[in-house]
């Protein structure tokens, strides 16, 4: 079909089933793939590598990151990282909660920053920093 | 809607290839393939040769174009390079800088 039409729509992005992209993505707004990613990922927004998809990136860079699919590299998220069932993950995560769902599979460290419990920590809340560390 | 839509916040830097459809409201530098409609939409910026079964410009492109069906030019496109396809329009008020193959 070739009719000429333009449509309006917000500034969300999505990586169809059927596309790849070899290169850099960047910049602000949620960010769906649902198809292939080789090369880095750096978003002001959330991302979803949704179940089917691949991203191969060194580092991958957003706020919240949701992750059903197959993702080479590491995570640096500056909200919550959950790895879906049917997750494969190989590459170390950060972010301030990690959530990993039964049937995942995660090969890597896990570095999750948060406040400690006062009868933990016992310094002052602000100033205690926690660290998880697992390597699978 | 387009199966791949690249956001207004969005650049990518690289290659895309797509078996189906692509529109694009951000930037794209580098090379562009799709298999069917690709849509530059007004106010996105591609500087990259594009290849599409056709392709509506609605915003600024810099490269070459080849369409396998056609090019449709839309008001407020702003298209520097070639553009080779079997049809192309261009509307009135795009800006246009390059050559035109219609393979005849």
């Amino acid at each position: 079909m070739a009719q000429a039409r333009t449509t309006n729509r917000g500034s969300d992005t999505r990586i169809g089933g059927a596309a790849r992209i070899r290169g850099r993505i960047h910049g602000e707004g949620d960010l769906v793939v649902e198809g292939h990613v080789e090369g880095g990922v750096t978003l002001r927004g959330d991302l979803v590598i949704a179940e089917g998809a691949s991203v191969s990136s060194e580092v991958v860079e957003a706020n919240a990151v949701t992750i059903a699919g197959t993702l080479e590299g590491d995570v640096i998220s500056s909200g919550a990282v959950r790895l879906s069932a049917s997750a494969r993950v190989r590459g170390n995560i950060r972010g301030t909660a990690v959530v990993i769902d039964d049937g995942a599979r995660f090969s890597g460290r896990l570095d999750c920053e948060f406040d400690l419990p006062p009868e933990l920590g016992g310094v002052s809340r602000s100033e205690t920093r926690g660290r998880v560390s697992t390597r699978r | 809607m387009a199966s791949t839509v690249i956001g207004a916040g969005i650049t990518i830097e690289g290659e895309i290839t797509t078996e189906e459809d692509i529109a694009i409201a951000g930037t794209v530098r580098g090379k562009l393939s799709a298999k069917e409609v690709v849509t530059i939409e007004p106010g996105a910026t591609v500087e990259a040769d594009v290849q599409g079964g056709s392709l509506v410009i609605g915003g600024a492109l810099t490269g070459n174009v080849t369409a396998g069906d056609r090019v449709d030019l839309q008001a407020g496109a702003r298209v520097v390079g070639n553009v080779k396809a079997a049809r192309v329009t261009i509307a009135d008020g795009a800006q246009f800088k390059g050559n035109v193959d219609m393979d005849l």
